[in-house]
């Protein structure tokens, strides 16, 4: 994340870029999409090179999970104990190097882990540097303000006009002109008050385009095709369904969290309604939705139209997604029963490698939810539609061992996260539905 | 001495906390009494007080029976109408204590060993003893040492017979 970037006020978006590189619009002799910014790297220069070296020096989260020694917690040096001296009395300072003769750098190394409890940082900081975005707002410095600005009048106007074709070369370009556009002054007084000026309002924290994820890097490369008009404009991204916008707007889930959601539809079917003007047939559908990490939901639609009924089924299955606890985030806790009209069925938990061996639908659900370790027995009917609710019931119907713990007023302790400090067993991640 | 009040007390506790029930009377028997103490010490039910016909005074704030302040002596004209009062838990509105099933039947007894309770505990079949799979639940064990759950009998290194399951 770049530090010095500002965050932009509410205000100065509308006011003009501070830069005054000219945008200067070039003319497209071809069809294929533009590309605004370079796609060839440039050739590294003797400063790159040593930042790449520097970048490839800092190392993934994962790497240093994995490769930490010893070695890697080292003792004060003497110049970082005169600065500790500067800050703590001599009674701290004693405690400080107590402290750390106390504790023993191979223990740090081999009990080292990221924090996984709920209020844990969701990024990596040491905690010395002030963040701009995180940390507090960067605002314009209030010497940019100038309280005497006033906007230039029509004269003034004519005066800049009247300059820029006296110092209009021979051969002007559009570029002179659009650099003339960009740079001319609005006011008079401070030009710091024009192009940022101090504002008391909160400034944004995104800029525009930006999200979470995406926030310090740089934007996107813009695409630029040419639409039948011959007009350059835009890609615009995949267009979603009316379903899903309705689906935003109902559940809250973001368009990508939808559009990555996988589907299946299990059960098809025609059902008629007996009326006394006669039969009236329709299709009946099941469907299931699972984001594969714990989160299953399952929905029913009934239409004239197969396709509007699936469409209805899984929007039904949407709103309807709860989470399935999984043991190890692979295998279910426990065995579960699950009953609907005549079908019943148990879902039995297995170990790690032994797969899916259940029947199909039990097998999409599974899928769907990220349970890789499974084994089901459907007795008595076999109906489809029932078996896929009761597989659903039966998910539904695990029982958490922390709660039984808490009922019974027991302590409980994941062993094999205490003794191997949680290094080899692969935690189940509880779902962030990523909310727009 | 027979099963079949066991099998009683059994059904007796799920028809009990299925309709939510804060507090019941087994009949009192020495079995009775150590099974219920064993639950009591796995945290499945509050308290186990020993009273006769009336309910005795519950706590003020648990709603648990408490031994009051004057027990009635054991006599042979009443000990037939001694009871054990249970208070029973429940949990967001679920029961606390699961349900619970005979394992040894009145007609069979069924005798564990070590290794088959380890077999057990394990989560795998031992003779006619499903293995305990699912989480919480728990099976109790009449040895030469007192009721205990199968899981502090291996620890122990103990065999005996197997009396019920929760789960």
């Amino acid at each position: 994340m770049s530090l010095t970037r500002p965050a932009r006020c509410l205000f100065c978006s509308f006011s003009r870029a501070a830069s005054a590189a000219p945008r200067v619009p070039r003319r497209q002799f071809h069809a294929t999409p533009l590309q605004l910014n370079n796609r060839k790297p440039k050739a590294p220069t003797p400063e790159t090179k040593a930042l790449d070296a520097k970048t490839s020096q800092v190392k993934s989260l994962e790497q240093i999970y994995r490769d930490m020694k010893p070695e890697d917690f080292k003792p004060y040096t003497e110049e970082e104990k005169a600065v500790l001296r500067e800050h703590y009395s001599p009674e701290q300072i004693a405690a400080i190097e107590a402290g750390e003769a106390a504790i023993d750098p191979k223990d740090l190394a081999s009990q080292f882990h990221f924090r996984r409890d709920p209020m844990h940082l969701k990024y990596l900081d040491d905690l010395s540097v002030i963040e701009p975005v995180v940390d507090h707002h960067v605002r314009a410095p209030e010497s940019n303000s100038d309280y005497n600005a006033t906007l230039k009048s029509e004269e003034d106007f004519l005066d800049d006009f009247a300059q820029y074709f006296e110092e209009m070369p021979e051969k002007p370009d559009a570029a002179h002109w659009v650099r003339f556009l960009e740079t001319t002054r609005l006011t008079h007084g401070k030009e710091e008050n024009e192009l940022n000026a101090h504002s008391a309002l909160v400034p944004d924290v995104f800029e525009h385009g930006e999200s979470l994820d995406t926030i310090g890097q740089p934007p996107p490369p813009r695409v630029v095709v040419m639409n039948r008009m011959g007009e350059l404009e835009d890609q615009q991204p995949e267009a979603i369904s009316d379903m899903d916008v309705r689906l935003h707007k109902v559940t809250g889930y973001s368009k990508q969290y939808l559009m990555s959601l996988y589907s299946k539809n299990l059960v098809t079917k025609r059902v008629v309604n007996q009326t006394r003007m006669g039969k009236i047939a329709s299709v009946f559908c099941l469907t299931i939705v699972g984001n594969r990490d714990g989160m299953l939901g399952l929905g029913t639609g009934k239409s004239e139209e197969v396709a509007d009924a699936m469409v209805q089924a899984r929007a039904r299955a949407i709103t309807n997604m709860q989470y399935v606890p999984r043991y190890e985030g692979r295998t279910i806790f426990g065995d579960v029963e699950g009953k609907v009209g005549a079908t019943e069925l148990k879902l039995y938990q297995r170990p790690p490698g032994f797969g899916l061996r259940c029947q199909h639908m039990i097998f999409e659900m599974c899928r769907a939810a990220g349970i890789q370790d499974i084994a089901a027995r459907i007795s008595r009917a076999r109906n489809p539609m029932n078996t896929a609710k009761a597989a659903y019931a039966a998910l539904m119907s695990q029982r958490n061992p922390e709660d039984i713990a808490r009922a019974r007023g027991k302590k409980i302790v994941d062993v094999r996260g205490v003794y191997y400090s949680g290094k080899f067993v692969r935690k189940p991640s509880r779902v962030s539905e990523s909310k727009a | 001495m027979s099963l079949v009040n066991l099998a009683h007390v059994c059904s007796h506790l799920n028809n009990a906390t299925k309709a939510r029930l804060g507090m019941t009377s087994i009949v009192n028997s020495k079995l009775h009494l150590k099974l219920c103490l064993a639950l009591q010490n796995d945290g499945l039910i509050s308290s186990v007080v020993r009273g006769g016909p009336k309910a005795p005074p519950t706590h003020l704030l648990l709603g648990t029976p408490t031994p009051g302040e004057e027990v009635e002596p054991v006599t042979q004209s009443n000990i037939a109408t001694r009871r054990l009062w249970l208070g029973l838990k429940y949990w967001q509105s679920e029961p606390v204590l699961g349900h619970l099933s005979l394992e040894s039947k009145p007609t069979r007894r069924v005798t564990i060993d070590l290794p088959g309770l380890r077999r057990v505990i394990r989560g795998d079949r031992s003779g006619s003893v499903e293995g305990l799979r699912n989480p919480g639940e728990c099976l109790y064990v009449s040895t030469d040492r007192g009721i205990m759950e199968a899981r502090e009998c291996v620890e122990k290194k103990l065999g005996g017979m197997v009396l019920c399951r929760i789960r």
